[in-house]
């Protein structure tokens, strides 16, 4: 390939990503009609952030979404081959872009509804049943690691959206804008039910969400133990205290079907 | 029921999720009734790959009653970036589930330099372009261990160092990648008034046997240039060069494309008993 085609197509690129009219010269009279190619890059692109964002939408209105939506595209263009990724980054933008970051309900609505639709369509995958960890040998447990279901996700929200986010679901008005959550930061959890395949969450208590985040990283039944004993603070159990309460987070990860994999390195049981 | 073959005849809706409740309700192929219903879907692929819950149990349960064309947006054929093997090996995956007729995407380039731009951007006709494509489609197919079918699409600028026609350009590719053609009438209705050539002699200049499916959509005429919108009913002008392009082409597997102001499935279906009646008139009920 000679440089001619690259040419025009970086000039093409420019012209629809930053307004550069250079590309008009390689086209027939001009290209009276290379307006229609912007309409569609920004409407298409808009209408899937809005479909995939509606709660947000709902909470913004209409002219500051798509201001925000304007924004986020200008700095976040699509490098993915589906637009289903599309607003992959948009939470983490809205939560540090001004205005957007002086309201954090409304990152907290991007990363919830994200969240959900992660849950909604993750690849499948074979859940794992309570039988596999009755068949796990003691001496295995410590080193136990585990593999989740690729629809588990998590995100931390300082406003509780769930309410508002259902609401717009349900099609009906919000009853209320979000309030905070008190006293701070808590980390939700998004995952899909196997049987209806109808997406679920709840909020975590502390410890769990330390247990899952380390456990969704690859670290091992022992070493979660130990996390959640140091952060039960000084009038703390003992770790069997500990063992027991990651062994209760364990046996509900799997009844939700959260777990499709457990291994320890160097073992091997039936 | 046994699940519908990998071919597919007669004419088909592109599967949106708008649907998937009345396409489940009542699977009835319109090859086992009374002719009026719908005989395949094509699905987008992108909103398929890697994706599972609720969207891929639908389609899994709809594959099992209809036979399906697989109908891609971002291969970049045309593209200056290397093609995305990763985006190939998925695009893959989905067809050994789905076992499609079809495989097809656009002539056009989507984006470069890693960026995807979501719309099917215009190439330069010249020997340059065509040499790029047909490598690149000879790459796709030894992936897919089989022929793809490339669409034309509705373009609403030309380049100064164009020096093939479109269907020039797409006859020879055929010959020198080795594969088939998706022919959207509509889009070479709304290319050929946008940039003023004439649309019969553009299907003259398509090799027939090529040819693997059909598709039709609606259109925005703004007076001087036409949008390809898929928004609205097929225009009256494109009913009229379908008619020509099947007794071109024949009996080729036909389907109408719904993107926007989606309108009850039934609707769609009642639009589509149009194309078959168009074709059966023009092959004298071969295609009915």
């Amino acid at each position: 390939m000679t440089g001619d085609l690259t040419t025009v197509q970086d000039l093409f690129q420019s012209r629809l990503l930053a307004g550069d009219e250079t590309v008009r010269a390689h086209l027939t009279a001009g290209g009276p009609h290379l307006g229609v190619y912007d309409h569609a890059y920004l409407a298409r692109l808009r209408e899937v952030m809005g479909e995939d964002f509606p709660a947000l939408h709902t909470l913004l209105g209409d002219e500051e979404f798509d201001d925000a939506v304007t924004g986020y595209l200008a700095d976040h263009p699509s490098t993915e081959r589906s637009v289903r990724w599309l607003g992959r980054s948009f939470a983490g933008w809205l939560r540090t872009t001004s205005p957007w970051s002086d309201l954090p309900m409304a990152g907290d609505m991007a990363a919830f509804e994200w969240g959900l639709g992660l849950a909604f369509d993750a690849p499948d995958a074979d859940v794992l049943t309570g039988e596999v960890l009755a068949a796990t040998p003691p001496e295995a447990w410590p080193l136990l690691i585990f593999d989740f279901h690729p629809a588990v996700n998590t995100f931390v929200l300082t406003h509780d959206v769930a309410d508002f986010q259902q609401a717009v679901t349900r099609e009906d008005d919000p009853d209320a804008a979000p309030e905070a959550i008190s006293p701070g930061p808590e980390t939700w959890a998004a995952w899909r039910d196997g049987d209806s395949l109808r997406v679920q969450f709840r909020p975590l208590s502390g410890d769990e969400a330390v247990g899952l985040s380390l456990a969704r990283d690859g670290k091992t039944f022992q070493e979660i133990c130990e996390a959640l004993a140091r952060s039960s603070g000084p009038v703390a159990a003992d770790q069997g205290d500990a063992a027991l309460r990651a062994a209760g987070m364990l046996q509900g990860w799997i009844q939700a079907g959260w777990i499709v994999g457990v291994s320890a390195e160097g073992m091997s049981w039936a | 029921m046994t699940r519908p073959g990998d071919q597919i005849s007669g004419f088909g809706l592109g599967l949106r999720p708008q649907h998937f409740s009345d396409v489940l309700a009542a699977p009835q192929p319109a090859s086992g009734g009374d002719g009026s219903g719908v005989d395949w879907f094509e699905i987008i692929s992108e909103n398929f790959m890697a994706v599972g819950g609720r969207p891929m149990a639908n389609l899994m349960a709809v594959r099992e009653c209809y036979p399906m064309a697989m109908h891609g947006v971002s291969l970049s054929i045309g593209g200056p970036d290397p093609l995305d093997r990763d985006y190939l090996l998925s695009l893959k995956d989905l067809a050994d589930r789905i076992e499609p007729a079809v495989i097809s995407d656009h002539l056009c380039w989507t984006g470069a330099h890693g960026i995807n731009l979501h719309d099917l951007l215009p190439l330069p006709l010249t020997e340059e372009t065509l040499d790029h494509v047909a490598a690149r489609v000879r790459e796709v197919q030894d992936v897919l261990g089989r022929r793809i079918a490339l669409e034309n699409a509705s373009t609403y600028v030309t380049f100064t160092a164009d020096c093939l026609t479109e269907w020039d350009f797409l006859a020879e590719l055929t010959r020198r990648a080795d594969c088939d053609l998706l022919l959207d009438v509509n889009n070479v209705y709304v290319s050929a008034f946008n940039h003023g050539f004439d649309a019969e002699t553009y299907l003259a200049g398509i090799p027939a046997e090529r040819v693997k499916q059909i598709h039709l959509a609606g259109h925005e005429n703004n007076g001087d240039h036409i949008v390809d919108t898929h928004d609205a009913p097929v225009a009256d002008a494109v009913w009229e060069l379908y008619r020509k392009a099947v007794c071109r082409f024949g009996a080729v597997p036909t389907m109408i494309e719904r993107d926007a102001d989606i309108p009850p499935f039934a609707d769609l279906v009642a639009e589509l008993a149009m194309a078959r009646r168009l074709a059966a008139e023009a092959t004298g009920g071969a295609a009915a």
